[in-house]
């Protein structure tokens, strides 16, 4: 498998992964960003599926900007918004980690951007202009370290799979 | 140019930074797809800003067609990051700025003492780094036309992919 669920969850889901407790810029909780492994149902009703590599149970703290769709707002990823806003991506200097987040096979409803610097390197979220995104601190415990996308491909490696993930096969 | 480096034979699995500084491995980059491998002057040089052009014209098929672009020379990665986002190019840069390989390539360009660049050279390369043609750039001429790597790519992609022949009911 290539993707993970993931969620934010207002309290700790049983059954993750990983998981770790967020805030907002104020320091105010925000709730637990959690992840699950594929081969169960989906663990909440509002789960979506990211690239694997984006979480890592042992990952440090670290800031993520979460674009993500209100309830039942979705995109194609052939939506030339989203095509657009993946080329952006490709354009910016890497982050730590980056992931579209899927609905089913073919719906985008939004990014994770994360880094384990400083939270000014997500000042520019490309896929905010999509979905409403907010930068949130997360403690250890959830985030990965990715490798940049090769680019210049924005398609996705076959239904199912979030973009960057860049093999028809898993690894 | 190393006697290695012909067609048919695999390429040096390179490990460098890339333009943001982060090191990368060939292989990794170009994960099961086929690649344009490119070697240049550096950003000064106007054959290669053409070049570079006719390369950004190609990215819009590539960026749907499954096919990696690496660009290498001996410029800074942050040099390199400039260059990158002043001609629109969303694929990977890799610095060879203590030129560590550019030796045991044979891709020094003999000719130009001053900056001791990267001879002009593309490779296009099957997905596992096999070389499947060489294009020798010192005379603008011998560069690639976007003609020509669409050429290639056709016949990479009909030795690689298992399902060049779409599936039939």
């Amino acid at each position: 498998m290539s993707w993970l669920w993931f969620d934010l969850c207002p309290a700790p889901v049983p059954g993750a992964m990983a998981s770790a407790r967020a805030s907002d810029g104020a320091g105010c909780p925000a709730g637990v960003v959690c992840a699950w492994p594929p081969g169960q149902d989906r663990p909440t009703s509002t789960a979506v599926k990211i690239d694997e590599r984006a979480i890592d149970p042992s990952g440090s703290p670290g800031w993520v900007s979460l674009a993500r769709g209100a309830d039942g707002i979705t995109l194609p990823f052939d939506d030339p918004a989203v095509a657009h806003a993946i080329r952006m991506v490709l354009a910016l200097a890497p982050a730590d980690v980056f992931t579209t987040l899927v609905h089913g096979d073919d719906r985008c409803v939004g990014s994770l951007t994360g880094t384990h610097g400083d939270r000014t390197d997500l000042a520019f979220d490309p896929f905010a202009n999509m979905f409403p995104a907010t930068v949130l601190r997360v403690e250890a415990g959830l985030l990965g370290q990715m490798p940049a996308p090769a680019g210049p491909v924005t398609q996705r490696y076959g239904a199912d799979n979030p973009w960057p993930w860049d093999r028809f096969q898993p690894r | 140019m190393s006697a290695d480096l012909t067609v048919g034979r695999l390429f040096p699995d390179l490990v460098l930074p890339d333009h943001a500084g982060n090191e990368r491995r060939l292989s990794d980059l170009a994960g099961d797809d086929p690649m344009i491998l490119q070697f240049y002057r550096g950003w000064w040089c106007p054959k290669e800003q053409v070049f570079f052009r006719n390369l950004v014209d190609l990215q819009a098929e590539a960026e749907v067609a499954y096919t990696r672009f690496v660009s290498v020379s001996v410029d800074p990665p942050e040099v390199q990051a400039g260059f990158r986002a002043g001609i629109g190019a969303r694929w990977t840069f890799l610095s060879d700025a203590s030129r560590s390989h550019i030796g045991e390539l044979g891709l020094m360009e003999m000719t130009d003492a001053a900056h001791r660049p990267y001879l002009p050279t593309v490779f296009t390369l099957r997905p596992d780094l096999t070389i499947h043609r060489v294009y020798d750039g010192y005379w603008f001429w011998g560069r690639p036309t976007n003609e020509e790597l669409r050429q290639d790519f056709r016949a990479i992609s009909h030795v690689s992919r298992p399902d060049w022949e779409a599936p039939r009911p």
